[in-house]
Order: structure tokens, then C-alpha cells, then sequence
């Protein structure tokens, strides 16, 4: 009885282990999983722990993605701080050598990123503040290209016999990433005032010369109250702003109601790679987030 | 010549003085003029260095999107990227860190404070509290909570990554009564083939509830069934030992484990020359979809019993093994909205002699009981809603003395409500309700109102 047991339990191990040696990569956003499936193409198999309809913020520590992080043998994440509730405890869950802090697995997009709005002294009065600095850095072309280049090298190291396959996909990625920067830079937002609903778009103002006035959110994480909301439709009346920026998963009936008594129009940016249909990968969703702002 | 003296004297003394006054005046006007033109000097300077910082910050902004004439400036190069970034030819040394991006600091742990305060109020009276118990299954324990404000503890969790091979945590509860020490353990994370041991003092890893911190409940107390069956307040099982996980490469999450404790639980085991509890436990976990998830398993604990807790002036000499399986689905289709349902059934089997200290009489005790809660858990935007029905002796109450059944007409069970308002995720205000007939001749209804505050480093939340 005993022995049949082990043996139908090896039989199913065996069974379950990957036959082709494919390197597994996980990310934790969808933004980073799609970078690399770009890069990596068939020769790594790109798992993403966090759902594009999910808040980036706050994501809950499955046991699924426990077993997804003991699998890998690299995990890219996006630093600053925006994993901290929930990546120590996989990577400790995980069990996993190869992607614990300190080894080469343990990747950490944000350190080839200009961090900006690095708060010179913080506390949590100012609400959920990112004490290194704003996170949501995806939406920034001159930052991802970097990320870009430190996926590939990183490949590269962890996988070395394909690392010339990495590094040619990089290059058509770069092609690619210049001649989509002509059209982008051709989007006309430079000195418009935009409304957002939290501190997502800050990269992106920077990189494309607009200008955020204010913030539906009175400090970041905490829901607006009803006199805040009073607040920003009095300065939405007053300036005039484009429109008010916000994300799907912070629901539309906040900026449903300030579109409506400010009289400034909403818009729903996709905040991630597969937010809407159309982002299919990292280029499409920087394509849809400037149409969108349009 | 000695009134000249004097007048010269007299001159010195009354002329120079005025004499001096002028020449400062003067000298402090020059000065004053001179400082002014500097400073308007300076003025200008800083005009022109902030104009200058205008028109950087100007052209910063505006190059990016300027696209007459066209082609765009390659603003991804800036110069300070210039540097760093280097064709992908070479190897990996472009890429080198611009920033140090580890928290927590390099030498000092990752340090939590969590305040846990509470008001209280029961119709029972304290002696009567006091004097509660379970007939079968405990005797009268301290009541946690006296009418009026109590503090519970001010819990001080540290954490930090040891080296490569071992991250360090320890717990210490501060009670006005002192420190304690819940929980002080290293943890391996570079273990290979998914196996990772424990050491030190820890929450053992049998059941559900067993595994969270006071703070982290989802009531103010603990389920019945843990009160009964492991003492005080319901914390559990937590003890010195080692442990050994094991997490296999199978298609769906499944966690082996295994524990040798001291056995230092007085209800449970009792003091004992060395170790002398065991555990071992298997949990699995599926997602349903996206928004759905569930957790079960089996845990099983058993070990050598000394203890006093069955009944005032006895003492119970023989081996006991305590059953549990749990259950938690959650649903959780976003930030705002959640619903938690979970449940654990345990069983104890208990077998030994039953000393009584004062008549110094022995008689066998044989005792076969079991425990149940279910608890729901909805959260709607920052608003929580929970219910929890704790219920024992659900298929077996059987206490044998001396071969003979006792009956102590109990069925203890307990109903809780709670209502929370989570301002933001480090502080939580919870009202509680509980109508508790553990004690078969009294209810006690109790109301909660606590104050959970958290500040210092962000820890990790567990599933």
C-alpha cells in the first residue's frame, strides 16, 4: 500500500516538473512580466502575481503565489516600497535560494530609475507615503528604457548561454522604443493642469511636461470625505483643468460626481498592462495612456 | 604746568571720546553703505542664479514633448543616465545601483509597535468572573479583561534579515505587568528543495488561529475551543522547539510540517524533563479565479501531560493528542470589498491519572471532547462586519473518572459580533458584543470597544 503510494507520489513529481528547461521568471506587475516576456521571448516562462484589475497597493499574499515564487529562478519586482505588504513574506515563504534578498534573483527594477518626490523626512500623518520615493514609475519612457536594459543584462547573468538571444531582443526592443518615442513626443501636454485621483502620474507629468494641481485623495491611501471633495470641485471650478485623471481600480463614482459639478471631465487611464483590452504590452499601454490624455 | 596737566587730562578725557564717537559714525555709515551695495549685489546674484533655475527647470519640462521641429530631443539620455547606461554589449557593470534601495537600514532591525487598548464592560460582576468556568473542560481562569479601560499590551516586533542563510524575529508584548516573550526565532531562507527550518520560540504551526498575534485577531479574544483546550487566553500553542517545513513543487500549494516542542503548555502538557510535544500538520491552498481563494488542512498535536488546569486541587499525570482541521475561503474581488469565512474543528483525546492533592486519592481519566467555530467576516470600504459562533462538544463529550461517565450538562457555547472601522491599515477600532455561555450556569455578556494602533516598520501580512 505504502510503496504504491510513493510510487504514484514520484510518478506525479516527475510528471509535474517542467520537461523543457525554459528559465522561470516571475513578476509581481503586469508591466514587468510583459517587459521581460519581450525580452526573454520563448526562452523564459513569465509568471505575474498581481492581476491588472487589482490596486498594485494592496495585494493580499496568496499561497498560490507562494508556490509560483518557489518555482522561479528570478523574481523582478518593482521596488520602492510598493510590494512591502506582501513580497517579504512570499520570498521568506517560498523557501526559494535563488530569490532570496541579496542574491542576483532578487531583482529590484526601481534601481535603474530616477526616483523622484523623495520625501526629505516622513511619517504616516502624511498618509501612505512611499518613503523612498514615488513607486509608479512605469509610465515614464525614459525610465523603462533602463529597466529595459537591466532585465536583458540581468537574463543575461542568470541564463548566460542565451544571453546573445537577450540582447538582440533588446535591440529590437530599442528600435522599437525610438521609433515610438518620435510619435509620443509628439503628444501636445506640456503646460496642462490635470486633477489625479492619487500620486500615480507623476512620472509621466515629468517626462511629458504637464502639471497635476491636486489630488482626489486628500493625502495618498486615505478615501476622500465629503468636504475635500467640496475642495477639489471649488479648485476644479476655479483652474479649469483638463480633466481629472484616475485609474479603474479607485471605481468611478468619486470622479463621476466631481465631473459632474465641476463640469471637468473624467478620465480613466490604464494603469497597467492589460487594464483595457488594447494594453497588450508595455508600448500599447504608453500608446493608450497618451491617446487617453488627449 | 599743573593745570595744564590737568586741562590736558581733562581734554583727553572728555575730547578723545567725541573725537572717536565721529570717526565710528562715520566708519559704521561706510560700513553700512558698503554692506548694502554687497547685499544688493548678492540680490542680483540670486535673481539671476533663480532665473537661471527657472529657465533650467523650464527647458527640462519643456523639451520632452516639444516636438517642433521634429525630431524629438532623446530625453530617455539625459546626461546622468548617459553615464550610466553603456550598450548592452558589455556586462553587467552599467547598470549599477544609482541608489541603495534596502529597508530596512543595514543595521538596524525592522522595528513594529502595535498599541492594543480596550474598554470593557460585562454583567457579570469581577468575582463572578473570576470565578467562571467550563465544568470538563478547565477550571476558573484570571478574567483577561476588568470592567472599565484596560491596555492588553504594547506589542515590540523586531525583524531583520540575519545573513544569506537566517532572518531573525522576535515579539514582546508589554503588559503593565512587565515584558513578555511571545515569539523569538530564526527562520532559514536557503534551504534547498523547499524545505526551511525554524528555531527558537514560536507559534507552532497546528491550525488556522494558532499562527496570529493577539493583534492580528479577528475578535478581540480567541475561539472557545483554543481557550478550552490550550488555556489563558486562547493564544495557542506557542513554544520553544525547533521546526521543519517542507514545501514540494506540486501543481497546487501544499505545506508539509513538522515540530518537536518542550511541551511548557500548562493546560495541554505540563513542565516535563524535555521535550515532549509533537506536531506535525499539511496544509493546501487553491485559487477559485481570480477573487477566490480557499486554505485547508489537518494538524495534529501530541505529547506527555502534567497538569493542574482540570480541576482546582488536582493534578493530571498521562498523554494527551489534540486533532484540528481548518477551513478558510476567501473572496476578494478588490481593495474595498472582501468577504473571509473560516473554520477550524478540533478534537482532544486525553488519557492519564488524576491525582487529587488534598485527599490524595488517584483515579483513571479518560476524556474525548471537541470544539467548533465558524466565523464570517464582510468588508465593505473601510467598515468590517464579523460574526463567530463558537460551539463545544459538537459529536463527542465524553469524560470518563474512574471508568465512570461524568456529566456536566455543559454544551459551552458563545456568540460574537463585531463591527470595525479601519481608518487606514495601521489602525483599526473595533465594537464587540459576545452573549458567552461557556460557563453553563452564568452568561456573560460582554462589549468591546478596542483600539488597535500600529506604527514602525510595515510588516508583511500572512494570508
Amino acid at each position: 500500500m505504502i510503496p504504491r503510494c510513493l510510487m504514484a507520489m514520484v510518478c506525479f513529481l516527475i510528471w509535474a516538473s517542467p520537461a523543457v528547461a525554459q528559465l522561470n521568471v516571475v513578476a509581481t506587475l503586469p508591466w514587468i512580466g510583459s517587459l521581460a516576456g519581450d525580452i526573454g521571448k520563448d526562452k523564459i516562462k513569465v509568471t505575474t502575481l498581481v492581476k491588472p484589475s487589482q490596486d498594485p497597493h494592496y495585494v493580499e499574499a496568496k499561497p498560490s503565489m507562494i508556490l509560483e515564487v518557489r518555482r522561479a529562478d528570478l523574481l523582478l519586482f518593482n521596488g520602492l516600497e510598493l510590494e512591502i505588504g506582501y513580497l517579504p513574506v512570499l520570498v521568506e515563504s517560498s523557501r526559494n535560494p535563488k530569490i532570496q534578498p541579496g542574491t542576483p534573483g532578487y531583482f529590484d527594477c526601481s534601481q535603474f530609475v530616477e526616483v523622484i518626490e523623495k520625501p526629505a523626512a516622513v511619517d504616516r500623518s502624511m498618509g501612505d507615503v512611499h518613503p523612498l520615493g514615488n513607486p509608479h514609475y512605469h509610465h515614464s519612457p525614459r525610465n523603462i528604457y533602463r529597466v529595459a536594459g537591466g532585465i536583458t543584462e540581468m537574463l543575461a547573468t542568470v541564463d548566460p548561454a542565451n544571453a546573445g538571444f537577450y540582447r538582440t531582443n533588446l535591440a529590437g526592443w530599442q528600435d522599437k522604443f525610438k521609433e515610438r518615442e518620435k510619435k509620443w513626443g509628439q503628444t501636445k501636454l506640456k503646460g496642462e493642469k490635470f486633477i489625479a485621483y492619487h500620486k500615480f502620474f507623476e512620472y509621466l507629468a515629468h517626462d511629458f511636461g504637464f502639471e497635476i494641481i491636486g489630488y482626489v485623495e486628500p493625502k495618498p491611501g486615505i478615501p476622500p470625505s465629503a468636504g475635500w471633495v467640496e475642495r477639489i470641485i471649488e479648485l476644479a471650478k476655479r483652474t479649469k483643468p483638463e480633466a481629472i485623471l484616475t485609474t479603474s481600480y479607485y471605481g468611478t463614482r468619486e470622479v463621476t460626481f466631481l465631473s459632474q459639478k465641476s463640469g471637468v471631465r473624467y478620465i480613466v487611464v490604464p494603469h497597467d498592462v492589460g487594464a483595457t483590452p488594447a494594453c497588450k504590452d508595455w508600448f500599447s499601454l504608453m500608446d493608450q495612456v497618451l491617446a487617453a490624455l488627449k | 604746568m599743573g593745570t595744564f596737566i590737568i586741562f590736558l587730562f581733562l581734554g583727553l578725557l572728555l575730547g578723545t571720546p567725541s573725537v572717536w564717537a565721529e570717526t565710528l559714525e562715520e566708519r559704521i555709515k561706510k560700513l553700512e553703505e558698503t554692506i548694502q551695495k554687497q547685499q544688493e549685489v548678492l540680490k542680483d546674484q540670486q535673481k539671476a542664479l533663480e532665473d537661471l533655475k527657472d529657465q533650467s527647470k523650464q527647458a527640462k519640462v519643456a523639451e520632452p514633448p516639444s516636438a517642433e521641429p521634429p525630431p524629438p530631443r532623446d530625453y530617455r539620455l539625459d546626461d546622468r543616465s548617459r553615464g550610466i547606461y553603456v550598450p548592452s554589449a558589455s556586462p553587467l557593470t552599467p547598470y549599477s545601483l544609482t541608489k541603495q534601495v534596502t529597508t530596512p537600514g543595514l543595521m538596524n532591525p525592522a522595528i513594529s509597535v502595535i498599541l492594543d487598548t480596550e474598554y470593557y464592560h460585562s454583567t457579570l460582576s469581577r468575582q463572578e468572573l473570576e470565578s467562571r468556568s467550563a465544568p470538563g473542560y478547565l477550571d476558573p481562569q484570571e478574567a483577561p479583561f476588568k470592567e472599565g479601560f484596560n491596555l492588553r499590551a504594547i506589542e515590540l516586533g523586531f525583524f531583520a534579515p540575519v545573513d544569506p542563510y537566517f532572518n531573525l524575529y522576535a515579539t514582546l508584548p508589554v503588559t503593565e505587568d512587565g515584558i513578555e516573550l511571545e515569539e523569538a526565532y530564526f527562520v532559514t531562507t536557503s534551504l534547498p528543495a523547499g524545505l526551511q527550518f525554524k528555531g527558537g520560540k514560536f507559534k507552532s504551526g497546528f491550525g488556522r488561529f494558532n499562527a496570529f498575534h493577539p493583534h492580528a485577531w479577528d475578535f478581540v479574544n480567541a475561539p472557545l475551543a483554543y481557550k478550552l483546550f490550550f488555556g489563558g487566553e486562547g493564544e495557542g500553542l506557542t513554544e520553544k522547539g525547533a521546526q521543519l517545513t517542507y514545501l514540494p513543487n506540486l501543481p497546487i500549494y501544499t505545506i508539509l510540517g513538522a515540530e518537536v516542542l518542550q511541551g511548557d503548555n500548562d493546560t495541554l502538557f505540563g513542565p516535563d524533563g524535555g521535550p515532549h510535544a509533537y506536531t506535525g500538520f499539511v496544509k493546501s491552498s487553491l485559487d477559485l479565479g481570480a477573487n477566490h481563494s480557499i486554505l485547508f488542512g489537518g494538524s495534529v498535536v501530541g505529547g506527555k501531560t502534567n497538569t493542574g488546569s482540570f480541576a482546582p486541587d488536582t493534578e493530571l499525570k498521562g498523554d494527551s493528542v489534540l486533532y484540528g482541521l481548518e477551513f478558510t475561503y476567501k473572496w476578494k474581488p478588490s481593495r474595498w470589498r472582501s468577504l473571509i469565512l473560516q473554520s477550524e474543528y478540533l478534537y482532544r483525546h486525553q488519557k492519564g491519572d488524576l491525582t487529587d492533592t488534598v485527599a490524595l486519592t488517584r483515579d483513571s481519566l479518560k476524556r474525548n471532547q471537541d470544539g467548533l467555530y465558524v466565523q464570517a467576516l464582510y468588508q465593505i470600504d473601510r467598515w468590517r462586519i464579523g460574526a463567530r459562533f463558537d460551539r463545544m462538544a459538537i459529536f463527542k463529550d465524553e469524560v470518563l473518572l474512574a471508568g465512570e461517565k461524568q456529566n456536566y450538562s455543559g454544551q459551552p457555547y458563545r456568540w460574537t459580533g463585531a463591527l470595525e472601522f479601519n481608518p487606514t491599515e495601521f489602525s483599526r477600532i473595533r465594537l464587540q458584543y459576545n452573549y458567552d455561555k461557556s460557563d453553563p450556569n452564568k452568561v456573560n455578556q460582554e462589549i468591546f470597544l478596542q483600539f488597535l494602533i500600529a506604527v514602525g516598520a510595515h510588516g508583511a501580512h500572512a494570508y
